[in-house]
């Protein structure tokens, strides 16, 4: 046995020689994008003592000051003697939400859950006073069965399902748990709002409809649970999972609508959760419209070349700056590669700074898009950030359209889900992500869990007449969708 | 210097207006149809390819100069078959069963019809059985899936189990791609081609028909 020593932590692991670093590494938040090819060198790392020597890889992504320094690609290396090595620590921290709340006092407590793809967040609420009084965070342990929603619900109808529902009924019953230990008088609700994906696992329902056209499912209305059928100990507490809107416009949204009150508002508005599948509903008191557009996975940094999610090392923020882009590392230190707040960012400077032209090309004689420390955007990067920013923006203006308005008759555009609250808004507004002007837009947080945290005070679940007031779209049936998202790709010229 | 300068120009800019006009003169003045596919149409979609490949071109150019080669095909289709001119062969294209993605599936269409292949698309979310009833007869030499749900590509195999079931596997050459689509998933299931964009893929059906 070798042992391995991480840095700055000190915590030691006892390893096989030979082992391959990636195998140790994912665990502690090192990502591989590319899959460990040597090609995106997003898995960048320190070894400060016995580091081996550099692949040709580790050429390629290092200069010979870094590799001198002990800088190498993980992805490359095994471990073959006892070493140490350096990995940053930083990672996004879970959106949470405490906003005060008007509501209607109750005798007791409740717990509000946002149930998310790849994290959750639970709250125990003092419904007295609906204060928020204790925060507990996690990540879902379904996502060694997929990242994304569809490779989730296709493990679950490969067989998965209930490993996939225990898994998450068991992480929930734990935080559960936890909180109500705390509680200053009994918890006797918990109320859940996860996307459709999410829901269908929890409530342990068939996938299928929602893998194979016209992807409805018939059941993704409300469920109601009692602790115990859920395998929970919760002193026969009722637990709210909330109604889908319809489609891949799950109970985040219907949460969403209950946090932003968009259904009442006078005038028009429109809520976008932007993800892999961005999420929006456009309206106001007269009606709902609702849709869910395939953005991909460019937001979170995926099928970038140097892409990574929002952790230590990740370049988030980007500026034009004497005439190069300046970058701003997550957790200080050197850059290991970009999220994406980063890419929108550095695509939107690079825009001002004329090195990529509105049609999506890099301008004439520019081969990259140089970010420092050895990394670079490519000409296939932008490409598949005009994909997803196309998806979204051919998305918004096909919901305008179906209503009848143009998108500057919109009058507030409000952003949900953790990309929207990390994304720089006059960035997004650069590159033609939100086709809106800076002013109308504006970032109100965690809507899944604060929408909840209102389900609880919502004594007869009015919000389930919700449901009966959005119209969900399916895009692919609207006419003139290719001409929409074809045209929703350029950047726009200023 | 490809010969019909502005029916060239009109295809690589994606102007359809154009594309059209230049293309009912040139046949009104009495210039050959299949001159006009093979000098003037081919050439331009091998540049608008070309122009893809370097990433000169996206999806939005590749569409437009798609819609710029169909208008002028709609009037040089007809004077080919009373010609008796022949494709280069005949594909039959489709998205496979599941799924509604046709973005890319439709180029790859354009750029085949625009490298001289007479191409039958079946559209989106086709069943095995449209496939192998196609192909029975049409009788294509290359059949083209594509999918971009990793939950659809096993339809891919699929489909290539039907096609042997029916007897006809080794009539037709089976090509595939799309974005989650790889050369080692298309080994795997026994596909004779991969392609990782539209412009490749009618250099691999030119090379599997042996043109
Ligand atoms: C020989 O044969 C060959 C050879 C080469 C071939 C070939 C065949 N086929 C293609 N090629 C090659 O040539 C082309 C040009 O060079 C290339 O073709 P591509 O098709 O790869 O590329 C096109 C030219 C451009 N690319 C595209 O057109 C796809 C772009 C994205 C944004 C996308 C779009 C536009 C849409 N979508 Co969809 N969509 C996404 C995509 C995300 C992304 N960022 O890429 C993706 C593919 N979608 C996804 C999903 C989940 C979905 N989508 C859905 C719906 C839609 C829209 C209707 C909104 C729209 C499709 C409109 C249409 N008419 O096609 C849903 C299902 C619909 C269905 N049943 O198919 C829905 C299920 C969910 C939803 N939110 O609605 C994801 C798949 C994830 C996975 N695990 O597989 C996705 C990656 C986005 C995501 N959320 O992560 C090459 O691959």
């Amino acid at each position: 046995m070798l042992q391995l020593t991480l840095l700055p932590s000190g915590q030691r692991l006892a390893v096989a020689a030979g082992t391959a670093l990636a195998d140790l590494l994912f665990a502690h938040g090192v990502e591989f994008p590319c899959g460990g090819r040597g090609a995106c060198c997003a898995c960048r790392v320190r070894i400060a003592r016995a580091a081996p020597p550099p692949t040709a890889a580790d050429r390629r992504a290092f200069s010979e000051a870094q590799l001198a320094a002990g800088w190498r690609l993980a992805c490359q290396h095994r471990v073959l003697a006892d070493i140490e090595l350096e990995i940053g620590d930083w990672t996004a921290p879970v959106l949470a939400d405490a906003t005060p709340l008007a509501v209607v006092p109750r005798p007791d407590c409740g717990i509000a859950i946002d149930l998310g793809t790849t994290t959750i967040a639970a709250q125990l609420v003092d419904r007295r006073c609906g204060a928020v009084l204790a925060t507990r965070t996690a990540l879902n342990p379904q996502a060694r069965h997929g990242a994304d929603i569809m490779s989730r619900l296709d493990a679950a109808a490969r067989g998965a399902a209930e490993a996939l529902r225990d898994a998450v009924r068991g992480e929930l019953g734990r935080l559960c748990r936890e909180l109500a230990a705390l509680a200053p008088a009994p918890v006797r609700l918990v109320a859940v709002a996860g996307n459709t994906a999410m829901h269908h696992l929890f409530a342990g329902l068939d996938p299928r409809p929602l893998l194979s056209p016209p992807y409805r499912s018939p059941h993704d209305g409300e469920r109601v649970f009692r602790d115990a059928e859920l395998g929970w100990d919760l002193n026969g507490a009722e637990v709210r999972l909330l109604p889908c809107l319809g489609g891949f416009v799950g109970g985040d949204l219907t949460a969403g609508l209950l946090a932003t009150a968009l259904h009442q508002r006078e005038g028009p508005a429109l809520l976008v959760d932007l993800g892999t599948n961005g999420e929006l509903v456009l309206g106001d008191r007269q009606g709902l419209l609702a849709a869910s557009t395939a953005a991909g996975p460019a937001f979170e940094g995926a099928g970038i070349s140097i892409g990574m999610r929002a952790a230590s090392g990740a370049i988030s923020a980007v500026e034009a700056c004497d005439g190069g882009l300046r970058c701003t590392v997550l957790g200080g230190g050197p850059a290991r590669g970009i999220c994406g707040s980063g890419l929108v960012d550095a695509v939107a400077a690079a825009l001002t700074l004329g090195w990529v032209l509105p049609n999506g090309r890099l301008a004439p004689g520019r081969r990259e898009l140089p970010l420092g420390d050895g990394l670079a955007l490519t000409a296939r990067d932008v490409r598949q950030l005009q994909l997803a920013k196309g998806a979204i923006a051919a998305g918004i203006v096909m919901l305008c359209a179906q209503r009848g308005i143009a998108p500057s008759a919109v009058e507030r555009v409000l952003l949900a889900g953790a990309f929207g609250n990390y994304v720089r808004i006059p960035s997004a507004v650069r590159i033609g992500l939100l086709p809106f002007a800076v002013e109308r837009i504006a970032a109100v947080g965690n809507t899944a869990l604060r929408g909840a945290r209102l389900a609880l005070h919502d004594d007869d679940a009015a919000y389930t007449a919700l449901r009966a007031r959005v119209a969900h779209l399916e895009l692919h049936r609207l006419p003139g969708y290719e001409e929409a998202f074809a045209q929703a790709m350029a950047f726009p010229a200023s | 210097m490809p010969r019909y300068q502005d029916l060239y120009d009109a295809v690589v800019d994606g102007d359809a207006k154009t594309a059209k006009s230049a293309t009912e003169r040139l046949l009104q003045q009495g210039v050959d149809a299949g001159e006009l596919l093979s000098d003037a149409l081919i050439p331009a979609m091998d540049e608008v390819g070309r122009r893809f490949e370097c990433n000169e071109y996206f999806v939005p150019e590749l569409l437009i100069a798609a819609r710029a080669m169909k208008a002028a095909m709609e009037l040089i289709r007809p004077k080919l078959a009373a010609t008796g001119v022949q494709p280069v062969a005949t594909v039959v294209i489709g998205t496979v069963k599941g799924d509604l993605h046709d973005i890319g599936k439709n180029l790859v269409a354009a750029m085949l019809e625009g490298g001289g292949f007479a191409v039958h698309d079946l559209g989106v979310d086709v069943p095995p059985e449209r496939f192998v009833g196609a192909v029975q007869e049409k009788k294509p030499e290359i059949l083209a899936m594509s999918a971009l749900l990793t939950t659809t590509m096993p339809a891919m195999r699929e489909t290539i189990q039907a096609l042997i079931a029916a007897g006809i596997r080794d009539q037709v050459k089976v090509i595939v791609g799309g974005a989650p689509v790889t050369e080692s998933f298309a080994r795997d299931i026994g596909a004779d081609g991969y392609s990782d964009t539209a412009s490749a893929a009618v250099q691999l059906a030119r090379r599997l028909v042996g043109k």
